[in-house]
């Protein structure tokens, strides 16, 4: 009998998956294994003639100072997007998760920051922090700070990167933990309450557990992306100055698609492949003792 | 919400992929040629508002005259043009023309399927020297012609008149010197009401690169040797340039630094600026401010004279078969004969590419009727003595030169020790070929 | 958060708890204090959207300025039909609907069953699977769309040519069903009690109907913000169209916007007008799903007030 339920269980688990993994497998397995291929290669895109260099690609990378800059900012990127992304979200998100008057409009104005094309956000944050007329120096000036050169200093243009994509991320983050919260049932939080819980205590007991399994979602889903950071680069800083936002998804582009180096690019690619793997994987092992499901 | 009655859900799915695939079927793929006599080809070009009008105008045009003759545009953004044509090539589906930047030009030649155009542009009536120097070279890789001249502009600068009048300046005059741009920018900032002199774009890219390089061959200096092993433009004269730049970014702080490709010419528009070094395309952004146009100012005791950069691009044709390639070259011929260079350089106000057309009067002066200023921008093509190096490592000497600038324009390095250091660069990336 | 700090300020606290429905006419404020926090935050939140909105209504002239103006000076409503007819936009729009709508079905299907399986079922190679399918998000779509490409027209050529290079089908057939879709339900799914499904197995149901009539209907608030947000990422999808587009009744939404950027102008006026249009079907789709992101009390079961 046992086996019997065994058995039917790994056809009807195969079952499930395989239309999906099918189209995973096809068009982004495939691909990636296509490009790991490449990255042994030396390939301009230009010529056919693509051969192979062994791991010259690797060691290149491992001597280019562009590239150890752009892991720096990547890192740093993520270390400050991540976390900010999804403290703002869950504090929004869960002033979302009541019924009073305008809600709806309030949860759409979230999403909407999502919908908005990321060219309209560069423009817009271009204005606010520009060091003549934007209106970050202006409120600066209240308090007595001198302007700031935020976009053209090396030193502040990453902050205002991670502060443009916060907030282009907020109204996604804000829609995983208000899905979530559906989840955390009011009768727990209720009970936590007549047990003579503060508000933030029920809140820290009770409903940050039960949201673990979205915030290890928004953890690796939000660190995935911020490691490949490059839309919002590319539309407003270019990677400057003096290369202070070049990031490595970025690098890599224009070592693609400017230096017509592809090979060097692929192997670009991969090498933040395997760091992302590592910091995933780390991530769900911690997750798996942080996490709880109520099954 | 009722249980999803999977049964309900197939079918919507059903429905709708069925629509799709109609809508797919609907399509015919692109160029077939063939069937019926009708030979299309596919080009990809970036043209919007008023161009994309004139060019729309021009492709029937041609179809009328050419019966059997089918041009099917695409619209590509020309900064995405690269990788589309790139990933085609690669995946065997390139367009019969594209739009391409010049400054691809010598690493595009590298493609085998482009077609190698020196044999077409010496056919009797095409008059091939009657494109202007710039456009030429730039058309042109290792002595090997891949390309038709698309468009040819310059960089001249385009002055504030009503500012200036405020300032109680006078407007440049075509002997002007950097001495006499630099007071005049200096004179005509005031933080006070946010207002700068003049402007600069700092993303690093070749658009930084290409404002500078014109201050160096106006300084009588050189970007490379002349066999284009090594760098040449740590020298006297690229310091001039770089100490130019400096002074107005640092020191007066007359520049403002736009690390966009945009914000500087609505600021110039918004009577924020007083002088821009930038070529004929913002004329038209400029609605609101009266503004007059002189060429770049000289350095004087050198021999640069008034030079100034252009930037030419190309229709690049790519080989699909030779009934194609025959068709896009009538096409193209057809399309940069003297007669469609002047209703194009009149409707768009682009500059003419042909010589015979931008050395008309007549044509001068209907273009400076609808976009005053456009003449002297004209006339500043004979200023255009030289061209950027047409080398395949001119990307990365690009980027090595963007950093230079901008560090010096930021007030991170002094002129002389940047130039030295981009100049190993330089020298290692040529080496390294 | 529950309100159950408002009542200590003098109200009585109802016997449901601080549910804020019932408390709300007992307090100081004529309306709820949330309401000082999402306001700012919403204006933060939107002001983008703002200055979209006003420059869709500019002339471009006044578009030309820096600082942007807000309160323009003249009101222009003919970009909006000005910008719908500088291109088939008709057309792209039609073809955007319909790649977003069957992707979104195709994942919601695709998803679900995947996602579950990865919940609830242990099978060979579940582990390993699953990787693989992580492993898919982590490499930058620049590297991997030329084999995409090439990918793509080998199955036009060969299989079936509406999922071929220049057709909306190659738009929707390598998004039918994401990674993403999959990590997200299966963290879900996880997170729904197991009675429900154990009962169910036991009274002899099978496992797909065990997903379809006990998972999915307490999964809505999920199947709703993955319904939003592929429909949303489906939507403005604007690198692989690109590349696989090629002749322009097949464009989509973001190509057609795109038409609007020159190489050394873009015509700004125009561009936001088709923006704001573009995102309006975006919007009404979210509002109509956020109201399933509550999920209504007794689809639960749980006693709720």
């Amino acid at each position: 009998m046992r086996r019997g339920v065994v058995s039917s269980e790994q056809f009807t688990g195969w079952a499930f998956v395989t239309p999906a993994a099918v189209i995973i497998g096809l068009f982004g397995a495939a691909p990636i294994v296509w490009s790991l291929v490449m990255s042994f290669q030396e390939n301009n895109l230009l010529s056919p003639s693509t051969p192979f260099v062994g791991t010259a690609n690797y060691r290149k990378l491992a001597h280019d100072p562009v590239v150890a800059q752009a892991i720096q900012h990547t890192l740093v990127y993520t270390v400050l997007f991540v976390p900010g992304t999804m403290a703002v979200g869950l504090f929004l998100a869960v002033a979302m998760n009541r019924k009073i008057r305008f809600i709806s409009l309030y949860r759409t104005a979230a999403y909407a920051t999502i919908a908005i094309s990321t060219i309209s956000e560069a423009i817009v944050f271009l204005w606010l922090f520009d060091p003549s007329y934007g209106v970050v120096n202006y409120f600066l000036s209240w308090f007595g700070v001198p302007p700031q050169q935020f976009l053209n200093s090396p030193s502040q243009a990453l902050y205002v990167i991670v502060i443009m994509t916060i907030w282009g991320w907020t109204g996604f983050s804000v829609v995983i933990y208000l899905a979530a919260l559906q989840g955390v049932p009011q009768q727990l939080t209720e009970a936590a309450a007549i047990d003579g819980a503060g508000p933030w205590q029920a809140f820290r007991r009770v409903t940050l557990p039960l949201l673990s399994p979205a915030t290890l979602f928004l953890a690796v889903w939000l660190t995935i992306n911020a490691l490949q950071l490059f839309d919002e680069v590319y539309l407003s800083t270019q990677g400057g100055p003096l290369n202070a936002t070049t990031v490595l998804v970025y690098y890599l582009y224009t070592q693609a698609f400017q230096q017509f180096n592809f090979g060097y690019a692929s192997a670009i690619a991969y090498f933040l492949f395997v760091v992302i793997i590592v910091i995933t994987v780390i991530q769900f092992r911690v997750g798996r003792r942080f996490t709880y499901y109520r099954s | 919400m009722a249980a999803f009655s999977k049964a309900y859900l197939a079918g919507l799915l059903a429905v709708l992929t069925g629509a799709a695939v109609l809508a797919g079927c609907g399509t015919d793929s692109t160029s077939s040629g063939g069937g019926g006599g009708a030979q299309t080809i596919q080009i990809w070009e970036g043209y919007t508002a008023a161009e994309a009008k004139a060019f729309s105008h021009l492709v029937s045009e041609y179809e009328a005259q050419h019966p059997g003759q089918k041009v099917s545009p695409l619209f590509v953004n020309n900064d995405n043009t690269l990788q589309k044509v790139l990933t085609a090539v690669r995946g065997g589906s390139p367009p019969d023309i594209a739009y391409l930047y010049g400054s691809w030009a010598p690493n595009v030649a590298q493609i085998p399927q482009v077609a190698n155009l020196t044999q077409v542009v010496q056919r009797p009536g095409v008059n091939w020297n009657d494109f202007w120097t710039g456009e030429r070279a730039v058309a042109t890789v290792n002595g090997k012609v891949i390309g038709i001249p698309a468009v040819v502009d310059n960089l001249a600068v385009v002055y504030n008149k009503t500012l200036f009048a405020k300032a109680g300046l006078q407007p440049p005059g075509p002997d002007w010197t950097w001495q006499e741009f630099m007071a005049d920018a200096k004179k005509l900032t005031n933080p006070a009401i946010k207002q700068f002199g003049t402007a600069y774009v700092t993303p690093g890219t070749e658009d930084t690169v290409w404002h500078w390089e014109p201050l160096l061959w106006e300084a009588g200096g050189q970007l490379l040797t002349p066999d284009n092993k090594k760098a040449a433009f740590d020298s006297a004269a690229g310091l001039a340039s770089l100490n130019t730049l400096r002074t107005m970014a640092v020191t007066d702080k007359s520049m403002y630094l736009d690390p966009s490709d945009s914000t500087y010419s609505n600021l110039f528009n918004s009577g924020k600026i007083g002088m821009l070094v930038t070529g004929p395309w913002d004329l038209s952004a400029f609605p609101n401010v009266k503004y007059g146009v002189q060429v770049m100012p000289a350095y004087p005791g050198t021999t640069g004279g008034h030079q100034t950069i252009s930037g030419p691009d190309n229709w690049v044709i790519f080989n699909n078969s030779p009934a194609r390639v025959a068709a896009a070259e009538q096409f193209l011929l057809w399309l940069t004969a003297p007669a469609q260079v002047k209703y194009w350089a009149v409707q768009t106000g682009n500059l003419p590419s042909r010589q015979s057309v931008g050395d008309s009067a007549a044509v001068t002066q209907q273009m400076n009727a609808a976009l005053p200023g456009v003449g002297a921008f004209i006339a500043n093509l004979a200023n255009v003595k030289q061209a950027r190096p047409q080398i395949s490592q001119y990307p990365k000497i690009s980027t090595i030169l963007g950093n230079m600038v901008v560090s010096v324009l930021l007030g991170k390095s002094q002129p002389q020790a940047a130039l030295t250091a981009a100049a190993q660069q330089v020298d290692q990336a040529l080496a390294a070929g | 958060m529950t309100a159950t700090s408002a009542p200590a300020r003098g109200g009585v606290r109802s016997p449901a708890g601080g549910a804020v429905r019932g408390a709300r006419r007992r307090w100081r404020l004529p309306f709820s204090p949330w309401h000082l926090v999402l306001i700012p935050a919403t204006i933060v939140l939107i002001f983008p959207f703002v200055w979209l909105v006003i420059t869709s209504v500019q002339t471009p002239a006044e578009a030309l300025h820096f600082p942007p103006v807000l309160i323009p000076h003249q009101i222009r409503l003919a970009n909006y039909p000005d910008a719908l007819n500088s291109a088939p936009f008709g057309r792209f729009f039609v073809n955007s609907a319909i790649v977003a709508v069957v992707t979104v079905l195709s994942n919601l299907v695709l998803c679900s069953l995947a996602g579950y399986a990865f919940a609830r079922f242990r099978f060979l190679g579940r582990t390993a699977l699953f990787a693989v399918i992580m492993a898919t998000l982590m490499v930058p779509f620049q590297v991997t769309m030329i084999p995409q490409f090439i990918i793509t027209k080998w199955l036009g050529v060969h299989v079936l040519a509406a999922v071929g290079i220049n057709h909306i089908g190659a738009l929707i057939l390598p998004n039918a069903a994401t990674a993403f879709g999959i990590f997200f339900l299966r963290q879900f799914f996880r997170t729904l009690p197991l009675e429900y499904e154990e009962s169910a197995r036991v009274d002899g149901a099978s496992r797909l109907t065990v997903l379809i009539r006990i998972v999915l209907p307490l999964a809505t608030p999920a199947l709703a913000t993955l319904a939003a947000l592929t429909f949303l990422d489906s939507w403005n999808n604007f690198l692989w169209p690109l590349i696989a587009i090629t002749s322009t009744n097949q464009m989509t939404l973001p190509l057609g916007l795109a038409t609007f950027q020159g190489a050394h102008q873009t015509e700004w006026t125009l561009l936001m007008a088709a923006n704001v249009m573009s995102l309006i079907p975006m919007l009404c789709i979210f509002f109509l799903a956020q109201r399933h992101f509550i999920r209504s009390v007794a689809a639960t079961g749980l006693a709720g007030t």
